[in-house]
């Protein structure tokens, strides 16, 4: 996966070596580095940029665990984080107030519920709806908690997708 | 080697039928003569240490469907006929009970406890008691099979235990059930409710009259229980299984599901000891997005990667090929493979 970061060193020698190595040290491949040294930080700190490639969102957390520890101040490009997760859900969707679901979805911390399906067959028959959910990679088992408790206090079926995708 | 058959139905009528067929392949290939000297089901049983005529017996249930017609056989049960008929080991074939395991439970136990080995497709004692089983077979220094009480001739456990075994089996993921698979499978490409196609599965025999045992996953969850004790070392009991089954899937979920480039299917998972059943959104071009009555099991391992097996989880015939297996791989065992013999 590709990933940018976007990082605040102390303006001291050495600094830069010491937050790639992390990067390099899991197995990344370094694809480009822009260092602004005019224009420091709001923490006087000077700004580099720095896009790579990765394995996985393992290897991720791994390197901002390893930048953490090295007190690199550090934010990822969030967009290229995310994940798809496709759910349906089966009941009386509407009438258990969808907007109330597609909320209690929304407010987990990089959660949001990217798209929506609906299919009703008849006022009084179960519904159906699909929906895209964009999460970032770790906090998926929270999402998949959530779906449930939802389920069970709407008495909905959930049906979630075998794999997770980019 | 002298076996005894117990329980005689569809199972059992099958070994039987295989046999016949397997007699010479065995002997000349693995110098395994196979004598099955007693069969016994709910009526009676029959022994002869020179072997029982298959043949005759077969003829036998299919005229009257009752053991006890053959001629000599005497009103002796399961339990009796494995204390008192001398034999090398016990084709447990009783119908599976989840709820007692029996009478399949005590066959086996006493098998074992009289120095019997034991090869089975009943899933209900295993569900229950694999430990016991496992323990107990091991006490008494006996070999107990199962391959076929999950996924029938598809060969996921001994696939793992023999040909990935030095593999590390992080998860598995399954279609373990046939009669769902047959009903979302047509559900998916008719477009019609689920109601209409369970009830045309049942006219066709793909499913039971009491379909809950196979739509409610129970089934499922019950294989799910097998794989992840014999597999994955995970002690877990049936009701350690999250189980939700498909009857609330609708027409339009599926066709929801289809837009997007999914089917649903009722899958099975293990993973980091969490045992699951339920309907599952699987991408098109996924490896379980196996159709019809198929099984298929996904095992995700530490060095060989992802392994795809897919097959007939059903079949009285079919079924039997797990069993003849196991009873080769107790032969071989058995042989300690010294015996000269250049195995394939």
């Amino acid at each position: 996966m590709k990933v940018s970061f976007d990082l605040e060193l102390k303006d001291v020698p050495g600094q830069l070596l010491k937050a790639l190595e992390p990067i390099s040290g899991s197995g990344g491949n370094i694809i480009s580095i822009v260092h602004i040294r005019e224009e420091l930080s709001k923490r006087g700190r000077v700004p580099v940029k720095v896009i790579c490639e990765i394995k996985n969102t393992d290897a991720l957390e791994d390197i901002l665990k390893e930048l953490e520890k090295r007190d690199i101040w550090v934010s990822v490009d969030e967009v290229k984080r995310k994940k798809k997760m496709t759910v349906i859900l089966i009941g009386h969707v509407v009438d258990t107030d969808l907007r109330d679901t597609i909320d209690k979805i929304n407010e987990i911390r990089g959660v949001m519920v990217a798209d929506l399906a609906l299919s009703m067959p008849h006022p009084d028959k179960e519904s159906s709806a699909r929906m895209d959910i964009e999460v970032s990679g770790h906090i998926i088992d929270t999402v998949l908690e959530r779906l449930d408790e939802i389920a069970r206090e709407k008495d909905l079926v959930v049906i979630k997708s075998l794999e997770v995708s980019d | 080697m002298r076996v005894q058959i117990i329980g005689f139905g569809i199972i059992g009528k099958g070994f039987a039928a295989v046999l016949k067929d397997k007699r010479d392949v065995l002997r000349q290939r693995y110098g395994l003569d196979i004598k099955v000297v007693s069969i016994s089901d709910i009526t009676g049983t029959v022994v002869n240490e020179n072997g029982v005529d298959i043949q005759k017996a077969l003829q036998v249930m299919e005229k009257s469907g009752r053991l006890i017609d053959y001629p000599g056989a005497v009103e002796m049960g399961g339990l009796e006929a494995i204390e008192e008929v001398d034999a090398d080991l016990v084709l447990e074939f009783t119908p599976s009970n989840i709820k007692t395991g029996e009478p399949g439970l005590s066959h086996m136990l006493k098998a074992m406890e009289h120095g019997k080995h034991v090869v089975t497709s009943n899933k209900g004692p295993l569900v229950l008691k694999f430990r016991t089983l496992k323990d107990t077979a091991a006490k008494n220094n006996v070999q107990f099979k199962f391959e076929a009480t999950v996924g029938g001739a598809v060969p996921i456990i001994n696939l793992a235990k023999e040909n990935l075994s030095c593999d590390e089996i992080v998860a598995i993921e399954g279609i373990l059930n046939g009669t769902t698979n047959y009903i979302l499978t047509r559900m998916h490409k008719e477009e019609r409710p689920f109601e209409m196609v369970l009830k045309e599965a049942q006219e066709l025999g793909i499913a039971e009259t009491d379909p809950s045992y196979d739509i409610d996953g129970i089934d499922t969850a019950s294989k799910l229980v097998i794989l992840a004790n014999s597999i994955m070392g995970i002690n877990a009991t049936y009701q350690d299984v999250k189980i939700q089954g498909i009857r609330k899937i609708t027409p339009e979920a599926i066709e929801l599901a289809k837009d997007d480039g999914y089917v649903i299917k009722l899958i099975g998972e293990v993973k980091d000891s969490h045992l699951e059943v339920a309907p599952r959104l699987v991408p098109v071009t996924h490896p379980l997005n196996v159709e019809g009555v198929l099984n298929v099991a996904l095992l995700k391992t530490d060095v060989a990667g992802d392994i795809t097996i897919v097959g007939k989880g059903a079949g009285a015939i079919e079924t039997n090929s797990a069993v003849l297996s196991d009873i080769i791989s107790v032969w071989r065992n058995g042989n300690n493979r010294n015996d000269g013999k250049d195995y394939p």
